[in-house]
C-alpha cells in the first residue's frame, strides 16, 4: 500500500518520539483550549460590538492565565449525594478521550530534535502520534466514547438538571454519530482508505483536488454533525443554560469543570482538523507553507464555530432529533448511494 | 363600563406592524419544503452576515459600544436622582441648610434625621444630619421641598460601600469648602424653575 | 356646708342667625367658643382679662361693632361675626402683623403651630399694602429658662397678661422699642382699628418689668406656652426640634398637687441615640396653667434600666421580712393601693411622713364638718370667687394652683384677699390693691381662724361660747386723741393809715385734747395689724363681694393643735359663707391619704419606695432595685381639684415594677393599671378601668379628665372648738420647712432645667447677717446649708427645703412640725 511506502521513507518512529509528541499535543492543545476561550470571548464580543476581556494583561491576553489560576485554585466541591467516584472520573473521561482522539490526527509537522540536546537528541517526532491505518475510524470512535464523560457526570451528580443533561448527551451524541459516520463514508469511499495520510495524499494536487468539491453535501453534513458532536451552539443542548442551568456540568466547579472545558475545546480542534484534512486538502507534505495552510484551515473552522455561536439561536431538542433523523441521515444515505453509483460507473 | 371594556388593554393609538410570517406548515411535506426553502434562501447566511458586519463596524469603524466604565463614564441627566449633595452658599461658603426639617418631614421612607441646636451666633445650626441610604428610595421629595436649595440629588450613583453609614452624614454630602468653586448650581430636581422670577409677587418693602 | 353647685343663668343669643344658649355675663367670644363657633382672636386668653391688643375679634353685636373679647352677652343679642367692614378691618390687621415679620418660618421654633401663620392664611392675606422701616430688635435670655426673640414678637401681650392675671408674677411688660413713626397718610387710608393697633405695635416690645433684663420670676414658663408665635421659647428647647417631630403623650404634672394637664413631647434623643427623650412639656394653656416644676421638671426618668433578677429577688426577700414600707407622695393611686394591700395581707406598716399629717388633718376635718372632702377647688375659685383667704400656706412655694387662684381672683373677679402667714412675702401684695397681708406669729393659726369667724361668721349661728370668746378680745377703750379745732379770735389792730383801731376776726387752729371711745379688736393686734386701719380697709375690701373662699395649707397639718384647727375650719364653713380648699402637700398626697392606712412610726426592717431605708426601691436609679419614674408609668393621680387623673408613660421602661413584686408576694393582676378599677369605692373612687378614663377639656374649658372623686356630706353638730393659747408661739430663730418654687422632691432636683439649689432661703437682710454658709442646729440634729437670699421673703424666718430625701429634713423638723426653733451658726 502507498501508506507503507510513505512510512518507510520517513525516519524510524521511536516510542520516545511518540511520548514527546504526546506531551507536545497535551501541552499545546491544552494551551490552545485556553487560548480558544479567550478567542471565543473576544470574537463574540466584537460581533456584539463589545470589547471583551481587556483588563488582565495587554488586550486582556492574560485573562487565560487568570482563568487558569482561578480554575486550579478553586475548591473542588463534590455534592453530598453524588456518586463520588464516577463524579470524579467523568471529567477525566471527557478530557482523556478528546486527547486520545488527537493522537491519530496530524498535529504540527514532524521534526527531529537537534542532536545537541541530551537524552532526547536525534529523536524523530512524527506529525501524527500514532499513524493508524484506520485513523478516521479511531478518531470517530474515540469521540463517540467521549459521550461517557457528560453522560456519567450528569447521572452521578444527583441533580435533576444533570440528569436531563445526561439524557440529552446520550440522545444527541448517539444520533449525530450516525450522521458523522455516514457523511464521512462518501469521502472514504472515494479515497479508499481510513488513514489521514492517504486523504492528504489524495488531495495533494492543489485546490482543485479538494474533496469538498466532489462531496459538498458530505462536507455540510459533516460540519453540522460536528457542531452537534462538539456540543456547540446551535446544538449545545447538553448544558443549555437557559433551560437546564448547566446540564451535566451543573454541580461541577474548579478544575473538574475545567476538564470538561478543555475536552470540549480539544474536540473542537479535532473536528476542525478532520474537516480540514478530509475535505479541504489537508497539509502539503514537507513544506512549511503546507502546515501554515492547514493551520489557517483549522483556524477558519474554529472561527466558524464562534461565528455561528454569535449569529444563530439554539434549537429545541425535538427539532434537533427531527433534523438528524428526518433530514440529515436520509440525505447522507442518499449521498452515499450517489457516490457509490458514481464510483461504480 | 363592561368587563370586556375594562379588560381591553389596547387603549391609545395602536401602532403595531404585523410581520409576514406565512402559515405554519401543516403536513410533513410542507415542513420539508419549509426547511429546503429556508436552507437555500440563505436566511442563515444573513445571520452570519449581520454578525460579521457588526464585528467589522466595531473593529474598524469605531462603532464599539463598550464604555470602559471605571475610566469612562456616561454623562447623566441633571434630573438623575443619586446620592444627595448638600450645597454651600457661593458667597460666604456657609452651608445652605438652615435645619428647617422639611426634608425630614416629607421623607416618605423616613430616612432623614437631623439634630439641630441654637448656636453661638443665635442661629439654628444643624449639628448633625443623616440620610439612611439603606432606606432612601431616591424619590427626590427632599430636594423638591427644600426652601434653600440646600439639598439636591447629586451625580454620585456609585454607592457600593463597605458599610451602610458611608456617605450618609452631613460632611459626606456637603460640598468640600476647598471645592466651592466647583459647586454647580443645580439645574435638575428640586431646582427653581427658570421662570421663577416672574412668579414672585413683590411686597412693598421699599426699605 | 355642702358642695356649692354653680348655678348659672342661661340666656339666648343669636350668632349669625342661629340661636345659642349661653351663660349670662359671659364675653361674646367665650360664649361662642363654648358653642364651638370660631371667632378669630389672637390676644385674648380665656381665663384672663381682655387685653384688646389685636382687635381682630371685632364682631357686630346689635348693629354696633364691638370686640368679642370684652363685650358681654345680653339676652336676645344678635351677633354677626363677619361683615364686609369687619373683614376689611381684620385683613388690614393681619397685613399689619405681617409687616416686617421675619420670614424665618423655616427655622422658627413654632414650626407651623403659629397663630400668625394660621390667621394670615385664614384671612387669605396674599398681598401687603403697608410698609415701615424695621427696627433692630435683639433676642434676649430673660432667665435661666426664658428665651425671647423680639424680632418675632407681635406684641399681642398674651405673655404679659397671663403673667399678671394668672401667675401673679407680673414679671414682664410692654416697653417702648423706638420704632419709626407711622406715615400720617395711613391714618386716612387705613381701617381705623388696624391703624391704632399698628400704632401701638410699632412702639412696643416686651421686656422684664423690673427693668433689669432679668425677670426674676418663678420661671413657670407659662408665657412660653401662650406665645402665639415663636418669640418666646424655653432656652433649652430653642432650635432643638420641630413641633411636628414631637409625639405628644398626655399626662399629669407629677410634682405639685395641682395635677395639671400636660403633654410630654417626645422624640429620639439624637441621631446616634434613638431612645426617646422628652424635649419639652406643653399644656392646654387656654384651660390650665402650669407651674415651673410641671413645665420644666420632666427629665426625671429612670434611664437604662434592665430586668435585674438578682435585685428583684432581693427585693422580694426584703418585702417578705419588712416590717415597714416607707414611701412618699410621688406614687400613683394604683401603687398606693398595692402597698395598702400588702399592709392588709402581710401586716407591713406603711410610713409616710409627707402625707401622714395631711391624712390626720383630713380625718379631723371630715369628723368635724361631715364633708368627706373639701368643698371647693381652685378652678371653681377662679371662676366664681371674689374674696379669698389664705391660711397656713406659703402661696409662692407650696401650691402653685392656689397661688394662681388667689391672684386670678384679684385680677379677674375684682376680688380681695387676706393672706395669713408667718413668713412675709413681697409678691403677694402685688396681686391686687385689695390684698392684705398678716405676718402673724408662728402658732397663732387658731387666732387667724377666730379672726375669720369674727369678721365673716353669721353671728346668729355661732355658738355662744365662741361668740363670747371672740368678744373677749374686743375692748372698748377710751382713747385720747388730739383734735384740731378752729377758733375765731377777735383782735384789735391799729390801722396805720387812719390810726384807728379796728376789730378783725382771725381764724386760729388750736389743738385740743379729746376723748373718744374705740373698739379695740385684740385679734387683729395679735395678728400684727392695726385695728382701726384694718377696719376701714376691710370695709373697702368687702364692697360688692359675694363669694368667699379659703385656701388652707400645710402649716395647719403640722400645727400643735391640728384637731382644733380642723374643727374651727368646720365651724367657719358652717357659720360663714365660705368654701374651703385644702391643699394636699405634694404630688399624689390626696390619693395616698385616701387609699393608705398610714402608721405614725416606722420600726424594724424597712423597705423604702423612693425613700431612705434598709432596702430601697428607687426611680432615681440610686436604690437597690430600679422602679419606673412617674413619666415612665401609667396610672392615676388625685389632685387638689378632687379629680382622679390618668397619666401615661412617656418614656419606655424595661425593668421591674412594684406590681411585679406584688404579684410574687400575694398575687395580683397582670398590669399596674388593672388596679385602677379596684380603688376603694368607699373613699370616693369609681370602678372605672384605666383605659376608659377620658382625658380632655371641653371647648368651654370644662375639665373632663378622669373623674371627680365622689364626695358626700353627713349632718353633724357644730363642732366644739377650743380656745387657743395666745402664748403658744415659737420664739427665737425660726426655721420653716419650705421648698423653693419649682422644687418638690428628688425628681425635680434631678431635672436639668430646674436650677433652684438646696439651701437656706432667707430675706436679703437676713442673708447678709448670716454670711455664705450656716449650720442649722435642730434639737435632734443639724444640717449645713448655703445661704440663698430671696428678695421676695421678708422677716426673720428662714426657709429650709425638704426636697432631697437623703437630707431627711422631715426628721430634723420632728415629723409633726413645719416650724422649728433652731440655732443658726455661721460656718
Amino acid at each position: 500500500m502507498e501508506t507503507t511506502t510513505l512510512v518507510e521513507n520517513l525516519p524510524h518512529v521511536t516510542s520516545l518520539g511518540v511520548i514527546i509528541k504526546a506531551i507536545i499535543i497535551l501541552a499545546i492543545i491544552s494551551a490552545l483550549a485556553g487560548f480558544g476561550t479567550y478567542i471565543e470571548r473576544k470574537v463574540l464580543a466584537f460581533m456584539q460590538r463589545r470589547l471583551g476581556p481587556m483588563h488582565v494583561g495587554p488586550y486582556g491576553l492574560l485573562q487565560i492565565a487568570a482563568d487558569g489560576i482561578k480554575l486550579f485554585t478553586k475548591e473542588d466541591i463534590i455534592p453530598q449525594n453524588a456518586n463520588k467516584l464516577i463524579f470524579m472520573v467523568a471529567p477525566i473521561i471527557t478530557a482523556a478521550t478528546a486527547f486520545i482522539a488527537l493522537s491519530s490526527v496530524p498535529v504540527f509537522p514532524d521534526f527531529t530534535i537537534p542532536s545537541w540536546m541530551p537524552i532526547i537528541g536525534d529523536t524523530f517526532v512524527p506529525a501524527i502520534a500514532s499513524d493508524l491505518n484506520v485513523g478516521i475510524l479511531f478518531v470517530l470512535g474515540m469521540m463517540a466514547a467521549g459521550l461517557y464523560g457528560p453522560l456519567l457526570a450528569g447521572m452521578s451528580q444527583a441533580n435533576k438538571w444533570g440528569i436531563i443533561g445526561a439524557a440529552r448527551t446520550a440522545v444527541q451524541f448517539l444520533s449525530y454519530e450516525v450522521v458523522t459516520g455516514l457523511s464521512i463514508l462518501a469521502p472514504i469511499m472515494l479515497v479508499g482508505s481510513l488513514s489521514f495520510v492517504d486523504f492528504n495524499q489524495y488531495q495533494s494536487g492543489g485546490i482543485g483536488d479538494w474533496i469538498v468539491w466532489k462531496q459538498p453535501v458530505a462536507f455540510i453534513l459533516f460540519l453540522i454533525a460536528g457542531f452537534a458532536e462538539t456540543n456547540r451552539t446551535p446544538f449545545d443542548l447538553l448544558e443549555h443554560e437557559a433551560e437546564i442551568v448547566s446540564g451535566y456540568a451543573t454541580e461541577y466547579s474548579g478544575m473538574r469543570w475545567g476538564m470538561f472545558f478543555i475536552g470540549e475545546y480539544a474536540n473542537m480542534i479535532t473536528i476542525s482538523i478532520i474537516a480540514a484534512v478530509v475535505f479541504l486538502g489537508g497539509y502539503n507534505e514537507a513544506s512549511a507553507i503546507g502546515w501554515l495552510t492547514i493551520m489557517l484551515k483549522v483556524a477558519f473552522f474554529f472561527f466558524l464555530m464562534l461565528w455561528v455561536r454569535a449569529s444563530w439561536p439554539h434549537i429545541r431538542p425535538d427539532q434537533l432529533m427531527w433534523l438528524c433523523w428526518k433530514v440529515l441521515m436520509p440525505i447522507a444515505v442518499v449521498n452515499i448511494l450517489i457516490t457509490a453509483i458514481a464510483i461504480m460507473v | 363600563m363592561s368587563l370586556e371594556q375594562f379588560k381591553n388593554r389596547n387603549v391609545g393609538t395602536q401602532r403595531y406592524t404585523m410581520l409576514d410570517l406565512g402559515k405554519d406548515p401543516q403536513t410533513p411535506w410542507c415542513k420539508v419544503r419549509q426547511v429546503i426553502r429556508r436552507t437555500f434562501k440563505g436566511d442563515l447566511l444573513v445571520g452570519l452576515w449581520v454578525t460579521m458586519r457588526e464585528m467589522f463596524n466595531a473593529l474598524f469603524r469605531g462603532n464599539m459600544a463598550t464604555l470602559k466604565y471605571p475610566y469612562e463614564k456616561l454623562p447623566i441627566s441633571p434630573r438623575y436622582r443619586a446620592i444627595h449633595d448638600m450645597l454651600r452658599l457661593l458667597e460666604s461658603g456657609h452651608y445652605r441648610c438652615i435645619g428647617c426639617g422639611l426634608c425630614e418631614k416629607i421623607c416618605i421612607s423616613n430616612c432623614i434625621t437631623m439634630d439641630t441646636r441654637y448656636d453661638e451666633n443665635q442661629r439654628k445650626e444643624v449639628s448633625e444630619y443623616t440620610i439612611n441610604f439603606g432606606r432612601c428610595i431616591f424619590c427626590g421629595y427632599c430636594a423638591e421641598v427644600c426652601p434653600e436649595l440646600a439639598i439636591v440629588h447629586g451625580a454620585r450613583y456609585e454607592n457600593a460601600s463597605e458599610q451602610r453609614a458611608s456617605f450618609s452624614l452631613f460632611e459626606d454630602m456637603l460640598t468640600p469648602i476647598d471645592k466651592l468653586n466647583l459647586q454647580k448650581e443645580y439645574p435638575g430636581f428640586g431646582a427653581v424653575s427658570p421662570d421663577a422670577d416672574e412668579n414672585i409677587k413683590q411686597t412693598p418693602l421699599a426699605y | 356646708m355642702s358642695e356649692v353647685q354653680t348655678v348659672e343663668t342661661m340666656i339666648t343669643i343669636k350668632i349669625d342667625g342661629i340661636e345659642y344658649r349661653v351663660k349670662e355675663g359671659e364675653y361674646i367670644l367665650n360664649a361662642a367658643r363654648a358653642n364651638d363657633i370660631f371667632i378669630p382672636a389672637i390676644c385674648y386668653l380665656t381665663r384672663c382679662s381682655p387685653t384688646l391688643a389685636c382687635r381682630i375679634c371685632l364682631v357686630e353685636a346689635d348693629g354696633k361693632q364691638v370686640y368679642a373679647c370684652n363685650a358681654k352677652v345680653k339676652e336676645g343679642m344678635e351677633v354677626t361675626i363677619d361683615t364686609p367692614a369687619i373683614l376689611e378691618e381684620r385683613r388690614a390687621i393681619m397685613e399689619v402683623y405681617d409687616v416686617n415679620h421675619p420670614l424665618q418660618c423655616g427655622v422658627c421654633d413654632k414650626s407651623g403651630e403659629c397663630e400668625l401663620q394660621n390667621y394670615t392664611l385664614e384671612l387669605a392675606v396674599d398681598s401687603q399694602s403697608y410698609m415701615i422701616p424695621d427696627t433692630k430688635r435683639e433676642t434676649a435670655n430673660w432667665s435661666s429658662v426664658l428665651h425671647y426673640d423680639a424680632g418675632l414678637c407681635i406684641v399681642c401681650e398674651r405673655c404679659t397678661t397671663i403673667c399678671k392675671d394668672m401667675i401673679g408674677d407680673a414679671a414682664i411688660t410692654t416697653v417702648k422699642r423706638g420704632g419709626a413713626a407711622l406715615d400720617k397718610g395711613y391714618k386716612e387710608t387705613m381701617p381705623k382699628d388696624a391703624y391704632s393697633m399698628w400704632n401701638k405695635l410699632q412702639k412696643s416690645v416686651i421686656a422684664p418689668s423690673n427693668g433689669t433684663g432679668e425677670t426674676n420670676c418663678s420661671d413657670c414658663g407659662e408665657c412660653i406656652a401662650v406665645c402665639p408665635v415663636g418669640a418666646l421659647a424655653s432656652r433649652d428647647f430653642v432650635y432643638s426640634s420641630n413641633a411636628w417631630d414631637l409625639t405628644r403623650v398626655p399626662a399629669v404634672a407629677a410634682h405639685s398637687s395641682g395635677g395639671e394637664q400636660i403633654y410630654y413631647e417626645i422624640k429620639p434623643t439624637s441621631i446616634e441615640d434613638r431612645s426617646p427623650k422628652i424635649y419639652r412639656v406643653t399644656n392646654e394653656w387656654a384651660y390650665v396653667s402650669l407651674d415651673g416644676s410641671a413645665r420644666f421638671a420632666y427629665d426625671f426618668e429612670n434611664r437604662d434600666v434592665y430586668k435585674n433578677e438578682v435585685a428583684f429577688n432581693a427585693a422580694v426577700e426584703a418585702f417578705q421580712k419588712a416590717k415597714t414600707i416607707r414611701f412618699n407622695s410621688m406614687i400613683t393611686n394604683e401603687e398606693a393601693l398595692m402597698l395598702q394591700t400588702l399592709k392588709e395581707k402581710m401586716g407591713i406598716k406603711l410610713y409616710n411622713p409627707e402625707v401622714r399629717a395631711f391624712q390626720k388633718f383630713l380625718k379631723y376635718y371630715q369628723a368635724a364638718s361631715g364633708n368627706s372632702l373639701w368643698t371647693t377647688d381652685t378652678d371653681k375659685i377662679m371662676k366664681k370667687s371674689d374674696f379669698v383667704i389664705s391660711v397656713g400656706v406659703a402661696l409662692r412655694n407650696d401650691s402653685p394652683a392656689m397661688k394662681y387662684a388667689f391672684n386670678n381672683v384679684q385680677k379677674l373677679n375684682k376680688g380681695a384677699g387676706l393672706y395669713f402667714h408667718p413668713v412675709g412675702d413681697t409678691l403677694i401684695p402685688t396681686f391686687g390693691k385689695n390684698v392684705e397681708i398678716f405676718e402673724h406669729q408662728v402658732g397663732h393659726e387658731e387666732a387667724v381662724l377666730y379672726f375669720v369667724l369674727d369678721f365673716f361668721a353669721d353671728k346668729e349661728k355661732l355658738p355662744n361660747e365662741v361668740k363670747t370668746y371672740i368678744d373677749s378680745f374686743k375692748k372698748t377703750r377710751t382713747k385720747v386723741i388730739i383734735d384740731k379745732i378752729e377758733i375765731e379770735v377777735k383782735e384789735l389792730v391799729r390801722n396805720e393809715e387812719s390810726g384807728e383801731e379796728e376789730e378783725i376776726i382771725k381764724k386760729v387752729t388750736e389743738e385740743v385734747e379729746k376723748e373718744i371711745t374705740v373698739t379695740h379688736n385684740g385679734l387683729i393686734e395679735l395678728l400684727g395689724a392695726d385695728t382701726s386701719d384694718f377696719e376701714t380697709t376691710f370695709e373697702k375690701m368687702m364692697k360688692k363681694k359675694e363669694s368667699f373662699s379659703m385656701l388652707l395649707g400645710e402649716d395647719l397639718y403640722y400645727h400643735h393643735n391640728t384637731e382644733n384647727i380642723a374643727k374651727l375650719i368646720a365651724l367657719i364653713e358652717k357659720t360663714c359663707d365660705i368654701d374651703v380648699v385644702i391643699t394636699p402637700p405634694k404630688s399624689n398626697a390626696l390619693g395616698v391619704a385616701l387609699i393608705c392606712d398610714l402608721d405614725d412610726e416606722q420600726s424594724g426592717y424597712t423597705v423604702g419606695y423612693n425613700e431612705n431605708a434598709d432596702f430601697i426601691l428607687s426611680a432615681l436609679g440610686t436604690g437597690d432595685l430600679d422602679i419606673p419614674a412617674l413619666n415612665q408609668q401609667e396610672g392615676t393621680l388625685c389632685n387638689i381639684g378632687k379629680r382622679v387623673l390618668p397619666t401615661n408613660a412617656a418614656l419606655p421602661y424595661e425593668g421591674y415594677e412594684l406590681n411585679d413584686i406584688v404579684k410574687v408576694l400575694i398575687g395580683g393582676p397582670e398590669l399596674t393599671v388593672d388596679w385602677t378599677s379596684k380603688l376603694p369605692k368607699e373613699k370616693g373612687f369609681k370602678a372605672i378601668a384605666f383605659d376608659a378614663l377620658p382625658n380632655t377639656f371641653s371647648n368651654a374649658g370644662v375639665d373632663n379628665r378622669g373623674y371627680r372623686l365622689e364626695t358626700h356630706t353627713i349632718d353633724v353638730a357644730l363642732p366644739e372648738v377650743e380656745k387657743f393659747d395666745e402664748d403658744a408661739t415659737l420664739q427665737g430663730q425660726i426655721a420653716y420647712r419650705c421648698n423653693p418654687a419649682r422644687q418638690f422632691n428628688d425628681f425635680t432636683y434631678k431635672c436639668h432645667e430646674i436650677f433652684e439649689p438646696f439651701g437656706l432661703y432667707a430675706s436679703e437682710e437676713k442673708a447678709k447677717t448670716l454670711g455664705e454658709r450656716v449650720e442649722v442646729i435642730f434639737e435632734n440634729g443639724s444640717i449645713v446649708l448655703d445661704v440663698i437670699a430671696d428678695a421676695k421673703i421678708t422677716g426673720d424666718i428662714v426657709k429650709i427645703p425638704d426636697f432631697i430625701a437623703e437630707k431627711d429634713v422631715y426628721t430634723l423638723f420632728g415629723d409633726t412640725a413645719r416650724y422649728q426653733t433652731v440655732t443658726l451658726r455661721k460656718v
